[in-house]
């Protein structure tokens, strides 16, 4: 039996819910103001459940409606056909006839749609014939039809408790040099992840926050590459991430917090052993990024006509090795010798042509031509491009891609 | 008088049977050179022979030349990428569509943005401490010698191979460089007639040993780069 929970106002939200842990240690908080608290296993009848929240409730001066029900739809519709009210099992259908359509939390326009049809109740979209509607409605449908029946196939999200991890050090002298910083950090770090062992926890990131003896404060967020307690494992995240980093005065204060925490220890490859380290991976990135102070990248291909937007860069994402599903199983995917453009950066050459083919580029012979490939992009883009491209070879044996573009020529690239 | 004669007629008598037996061995392409141990197989035979199974792993190595070193990188890169990650130090001429076209899986490859020398080195001491990559990738700078012997060191410990692709290696990096190989164009293979109807099939190198810690240098193996695929360049 669900106990749904309606209320009006929810400035206290959060403190509304952690009151009802009293009731009940599952609550599945669905938005705001309305949470359904799972009542199997407790003590009492509804009644007596009712009279707990009620009385847990009661000091936050909030309207409330209470209604319980075999699953969350008939819960919610019990709730508000009248307070307290009742669903008992095999009674939802009938609970759920009269109701109004918005108890589906669907979108305005679509309730809109089905009045002008005359579908005005649940009862009435409950009549309709499954297969057409949801062929005039889409998939989404279904469960429109499936919930004016009583039929509530939603899981029970339990929320998560917030457990807050940090450790901080204020008021203990100021910190001018390196090293007496990574040696706070280091002592703070040991303390979170005491505290993440102690709760069964990892955190998938790390908040820094330092403040400076100007009154300034700097905040860093250091993402983990796989949550962890490992205190070694985030302290060195943490250094590298700082190598970049200076600041104008003294650090006089530390907060370190542990954040994005899941449950359960750290997952092991059973047959890993060859893999890369994904933490080792990270820390790494993050030394290249603080000293480069750019992203390190890898690239993907992509379909398109112009060779420099046949591939994007996207951040460096690092995954064991035993996860890429492409290579496993597949130790021969074809390997070929290929020659390799080197994407020059764009000049202007100066070409001659003879028989409408280059015959010189900057000066140099060309010894064989072939092209011209016409390469036009119109349709769709901001700037349209139309150009030529040739592959060249000149007489200083440079095997070269060039390109016509209007009237003028340039070089693009050349394979090595 | 007579003595040092004759003994000066005898040094010379030996250097000509040295250069002689020199020349020989340079001149013998099938010498026989047993595996070695810790190689990392490039995706070319023609290559492996040469270098007797392929690149000794934990060395500085170069790939100079003007045509063809990054298509022999390119295979190294295919090869390597089915076990490890490999780390290129970009300066911003790197085509990726290439080295997917030559098998290399790109998930695998970490890309470093690099600009200045100075930053070059820094990139690659810090991939090579770190042992996460078996295979680096990196263009020539202008450094001291104590920087390349600092990084063939690292190299040496933490068995990576750190590849230095140039043009012409420096006197610093020839001589940090345990193992130098300089690619030379050919010839271009040519598909059907030139102009719009032709295309290049390809290029064959010459790829010569000029270094190698355990092989003779001089020897030479000729490599043909494959085609220049439709679907990858056009």
């Amino acid at each position: 039996m669900l106990l749904c929970v309606d209320v009006d106002f929810p400035e206290l939200w959060e403190e509304m819910l952690d009151a009802l842990d009293a009731v009940s240690p599952l609550i599945d908080d669905i938005r705001p103001g309305l949470a359904f608290l799972e009542m199997h296993g407790i003590a009492g009848d509804v009644r007596a459940w009712m009279m707990q929240a009620r009385r847990v409730l009661n000091g936050f001066g909030s309207v409330l409606r209470l209604g319980a029900g075999p699953n969350k739809i008939a819960a919610r519709a019990a709730a508000y056909v009248a307070d307290g009210s009742i669903c008992e099992p095999g009674s939802e259908c009938e609970l759920l006839a009269l109701l109004p359509l918005t108890l589906l939390d669907i979108e305005a326009e679509v309730v809109e749609r089905l009045a002008l049809l005359g579908i005005e109740r649940l009862g009435d979209l409950a009549a309709l014939p499954h297969g057409p509607f949801v062929r005039r409605f889409g998939t989404a449908a279904a469960r429109w039809h499936e919930l004016a029946r009583g039929i509530d196939r939603r899981p029970f999200v339990p929320r998560s408790r917030a457990v807050a991890i940090e450790a901080s050090i204020f008021g203990e002298g100021r910190a001018v040099d390196e090293a007496q910083v990574f040696f706070a950090l280091r002592m703070l770090l040991t303390r979170v992840s005491a505290d993440l062992e102690r709760c069964g926890k990892r955190a998938g990131a790390l908040h820094l926050a330092l403040e400076l003896e100007d009154a300034q404060t700097c905040t860093f967020d250091v993402p983990l590459a796989m949550p962890t307690a490992h205190e070694r494992t985030m302290f060195d995240m943490m250094r590298a991430k700082l190598e970049g980093a200076t600041f104008e005065s003294a650090i006089v204060g530390l907060r370190v917090q542990a954040r994005q925490l899941e449950e359960g220890g750290e997952a092991q490859a059973l047959f890993g052993a060859g893999d890369f380290d994904p933490q080792r991976v990270a820390v790494t990135i993050a030394r290249l990024e603080a000293m480069l102070g750019e992203s390190i990248v890898r690239a993907t291909t992509r379909e398109a006509h112009l060779l420099e937007d046949r591939f994007v860069y996207q951040p460096f994402v690092c995954q064991p090795e035993s996860k890429h599903p492409e290579f496993v199983g597949h130790p021969e995917r074809s390997r070929r010798i290929v020659p390799q453009l080197r994407l020059l950066e764009v000049r202007e050459i100066a070409v001659e042509l003879r028989a409408r083919e280059p015959a010189m580029v900057d000066g140099q012979a060309v010894m064989q031509c072939v092209g011209p490939w016409r390469i036009a992009e119109r349709a769709f883009t901001i700037s349209p491009v139309t150009r030529d491209e040739y592959d060249v070879v000149l007489e200083d044996g440079t095997f070269a891609r060039i390109y016509r573009q209007g009237s003028h020529w340039y070089m693009r690239g050349v394979y090595e | 008088m007579a003595a040092l004669a004759l003994s000066e007629a005898a040094v010379h008598a030996r250097r000509k049977a040295f250069e002689a037996l020199k020349s020989e061995l340079s001149a013998k392409a099938s010498l026989p050179s047993l595996p070695m141990e810790g190689t990392v197989a490039t995706a070319i035979p023609e290559l492996d022979r040469l270098l007797a199974g392929g690149f000794p792993s934990g060395i500085v190595a170069t790939l100079e030349g003007a045509t063809g070193r990054w298509s022999v990188a390119a295979g190294l890169v295919s090869a390597m990428t089915r076990r490890s990650l490999v780390a290129i130090l970009d300066d911003g001429a790197l085509y990726p569509p290439g080295l997917a076209d030559a098998g290399a899986c790109l998930e695998r490859v970490l890309i470093v943005p690099v600009r200045k020398a100075l930053e070059v080195a820094r990139a690659a001491d810090i991939l090579l401490r770190s042992r996460i990559c078996r295979l680096i990738l990196m263009p020539a700078i202008a450094v001291r010698d104590s920087i390349w012997a600092r990084l063939a060191t690292l190299a040496h410990r933490n068995g990576v191979l750190l590849i230095v692709m140039a043009t012409r290696a420096g006197a610093a990096l020839s001589a940090a460089a345990e193992l130098r190989l300089h690619c030379a164009l050919e010839r271009i293979i040519m598909r059907g007639t030139h102009g719009l109807w032709g295309g290049f099939a390809g290029f064959e190198l010459r790829v010569n040993l000029r270094k190698h810690k355990h092989i003779l240098p001089g020897r030479q193996a000729r490599v043909r780069v494959g085609e220049v695929s439709d679907a990858a360049l056009r």
